[in-house]
């Protein structure tokens, strides 16, 4: 790092001298390169770069010549001063993902001041870390995070680490796709016009007979015409397939590997930098006790698995005892595929790889339409039902018929048939064992543990307990049929901003009123989940709102300036759902 | 063998409400050929037979000092200092021994009988009749006390002869996050 080619002041090299004397000691991780802490001042060059996944390669973005990005590794306290150099023939930016800092270093264009870097120029980001853990930073311009632009960051803490690891490895996962970003949200506008262009688990016929054997026909059809009134399908559950997924920019087949010895106690630093992409993920033989969300600590709490939204972390301890591999294993919550890597004690082992879960299907309830009991339904209503229009049907072939067999099938072809007609269908049809029901249902087996929400307990205690002095209601709105996302029914430049003074405690109620899950995100400071905890609210700055429900949080208004709060699914903020959130002071109104 | 009776007792009547892999198989040794396992790992001292004392601050979610060394056949008095904001154990035994009671006291917490802050004394006058096989449940093993924030408490153990002993918490999670030490034999 030449210092003096950056025209520094002499005070500021300085400055910078005696404060890399007093960082801590270099460590090299074995995952891949890292910036040690050490280093007071980062140069890194964002440029045009192509990655190799699984064999094949495609165009993607480098942020400091890696996809994904160096992580880096600071101290908290430390002053650090960052010199991004735009390479690209287009603008970029780099925000820090969770940390807490002055408006214009958050670098999110159109912002607290700051203005995108244009090409050929630098950008000197500066700021002092003010807390402690695994945070991540990324492009908040364009598509450019879908195309590579995101790397870890973790901050080692001031005072002693409530946690205590053998080896430490961040886990980064992501979603790539060699399309061009742009092209991608032209046909998600296209395609959901007409077909659905990426909706390949959009609800087929033979669907709605097995909904009608469950349900029975008359709430099938009411189901139905519900969704039919929304514009929605209801296995929307992700609106971009054609992915593959990745652990620290490696595919399934590249199996990026974490190294361990038996009875030691691996921290893994699990970030989820995915563009659209809610997993669920596990390690199977391996309980994962989650000690902080968010970056923030948590009263530690043993899983099986959990769901993982877009921008969220996890860091969680797992402790092998066995000399064997163990595989890491994240399911888009659609099912498209996987994302799968290896803690082994050698390198080169592998594990096995797990069957893949049913994909859920949608209910009412993820509405927040739940028309209540469907139990004492009449079924004699079903009597009378003409089998003769349902001939040419071969039944005997439908009934062991496996989800996973349905992708060949002519979707096209049946549209036109007469659904009245079908009235009181075979109940004896195949029964839908294998199927998920409803968002939450992650298909988790019995007897495990999935991570809710509701057990994360900040380690600290909530600081400040006063009540809301201001109630802000964000519903996330939207319609799926012309691919507009929107807050409050209006898109970003449409909307109005949220306004709340400096120093106010403030509540945020999310009404989530579409059929995805938005992980929302607020840039600036982090917000308080609800989740009955009481004095202890978890602290995170990604809070993943389920369809059809409304959850609150709590926020101190104490950073002011402008801050982003969208929806971290990049083509969801990308059709309009961000507004400004504006923390300002009461002196002008004195 | 007194420590392996009761918490074989414990045990017992925890395997009556759930399944649950009897510590009691741990105690024996599973695992661990060749070892009696109330002799090895030492056994409960008064507090005047030992001539060291060692302080140990336990916190959220640690101990200070990370590890202790001690001598075959020496009683050592522990005076252990609760600086955190939550219930935390000392206890001493193998890994083994600390895996089974981690899954006891996973059970203690979720019934309400211990919280994250502190041993829940409203359960003690509880109609014993109806609770079934909870009736007797208590956190007593010899090898182990608890300590609830700001509390100071002191355990005198005599550890009889070397074997592969670890101090830890097995609060849910802690023992997870490394609040557990070596203890190392030196002669």
């Amino acid at each position: 790092m030449n210092t003096a080619s950056r025209g520094l002041s002499r005070r500021d090299a300085l400055k910078l001298a005696v404060m890399a004397g007093l960082a801590g000691v270099v460590t090299a991780y074995p995952e891949r390169r890292t910036f040690a802490a050490t280093q007071q001042t980062l140069d890194l060059a964002v440029e045009r770069s192509r990655l190799t996944i699984d064999g094949a390669t495609s165009r993607g973005i480098a942020i400091g010549g890696s996809i994904p990005a160096p992580t880096l590794r600071w101290r908290e306290g430390q002053e650090v001063v960052v010199h991004v150099t735009n390479k690209l023939d287009e603008p970029t930016s780099i925000h820090w993902h969770g940390l807490l800092l002055l408006g214009v270093m958050d670098g999110a264009p159109g912002f607290n001041g700051y203005q995108p870097i244009m090409p050929g120029e630098t950008y000197t980001y500066r700021f002092q870390l003010r807390q402690a853990g695994t945070y991540w930073y990324h492009s908040h311009s364009a598509g450019q995070e879908q195309e590579g632009m995101y790397g870890a960051i973790v901050i080692e803490p001031a005072e002693r680490d409530p946690v205590r690891a053998d080896r430490d490895y961040v886990v980064v996962l992501s979603d790539h796709t060699p399309e061009r970003p742009d092209a991608v949200l032209r046909k998600l506008k296209l395609g959901s016009v007409s077909e659905g262009y990426y909706n390949r688990g959009k609800r087929t016929l033979f669907d709605f007979f097995q909904d009608v054997d469950r349900d029975g026909f008359d709430a099938t059809v009411r189901n139905r015409l519900d969704w039919g009134d929304m514009l929605m399908e209801p296995t929307d559950l992700a609106d971009v397939t054609g992915y593959s997924f990745l652990v620290n920019g490696k595919g399934p087949q590249d199996n990026w590997t974490a190294l361990f010895n038996p009875g030691e106690r691996v921290r893994l630093r699990i970030i989820n930098a995915s563009a659209m992409t809610i997993f669920d993920l596990r390690i199977p033989g391996l309980p994962m006790t989650v000690v902080a969300a968010d970056g923030q600590n948590v009263v530690p709490v043993k899983v099986d698995e959990f769901r993982f939204g877009v921008g969220e972390t996890y860091d969680v301890l797992v402790l092998p005892q066995e000399d064997k591999a163990f595989t890491l294993f994240a399911e888009p919550i659609d099912r498209t595929g996987f994302a799968r890597a290896t803690l082994a004690p050698r390198e080169g082992m592998s594990g096995d790889v797990p069957a893949r879960r049913p994909r859920t299907v949608l209910t009412m309830a993820d509405m927040g339409m739940d028309h209540g009991s469907m139990a004492g339904m009449d079924h004699g209503s079903m009597a009378g039902m003409d089998h003769g229009s349902m001939k040419g049907m071969d039944h005997s072939a439908m009934m062991g018929m496996g989800t996973g067999s349905m992708p060949g099938m002519d979707h096209s072809a049946m549209p036109g048939m007469n659904h009245g007609a079908m009235a009181g269908m075979d109940q004896g049809m195949a029964k839908a064992s294998d199927r998920a029901l409803g968002w939450a249902d992650a298909a988790t087996p019995p007897g495990t543990k999935a991570l809710s929400y509701a057990d994360l307990k900040a380690f600290s205690k909530t600081r400040d307990l006063r009540e809301p002095a201001q109630e802000i209601v964000v519903r996330l709105t939207g319609m799926m049929s012309r691919y507009i996302w929107t807050l409050n029914g209006a898109k970003f430049d449409q909307g109005t901003p949220i306004r709340v003074a400096y120093g106010d405690r403030i509540r945020i109620r999310f009404v989530n009123e579409t059929m995805m899950a938005h992980p929302m995100h607020l840039h600036g400071m982090f917000v308080e989940l609800e989740n009955g905890q009481k004095d202890r609210l978890p602290r995170k700055h990604v809070v993943l709102v389920p369809p059809g429900q409304t959850t609150s949080v709590q926020l101190t208004a104490d950073e002011p300036g402008e801050w982003p709060f969208h929806c971290h699914l990049l083509y969801h903020m990308a059709s309009g759902m961000m507004t400004r959130f504006i923390v300002e002071r009461r002196t002008a109104s004195l | 063998m007194r420590s392996n009776t009761r918490s074989l007792t414990t045990a017992s009547l925890l395997a009556g409400i759930a399944l649950l892999s009897a510590p009691g198989f741990a105690l024996a040794g599973a695992g661990e050929p060749g070892h009696g396992h109330a002799a090895a790992i030492g056994e409960p001292a008064k507090a005047s037979a030992a001539k060291r004392v060692v302080q140990v601050e336990l916190g959220d979610n640690y101990y200070k000092p990370e590890s202790l060394s001690v001598k075959a056949g020496e009683t050592v008095r522990f005076v252990l200092k609760n600086k955190g904001d939550f219930l935390h154990e000392f206890n001493i035994g193998t890994a083994t021994m600390h895996a089974a009671h981690q899954k006891e006291m996973a059970m203690m917490v979720e019934h309400g009988m211990l919280t994250p802050t502190g041993i829940n004394t409203s359960m003690s006058g509880m109609d014993h009749s109806k609770m079934g096989g909870m009736a007797e449940m208590k956190h007593d093993d010899p090898n182990s006390v608890l300590v609830g924030p700001g509390e100071t408490k002191e355990l005198t153990w005599k550890f009889t002869k070397e074997t592969a002993l670890e101090f830890a918490c097995n609060m849910p999670g802690h023992y997870e996050s490394g609040m557990v030490g070596k203890v190392a034999f030196t002669r």
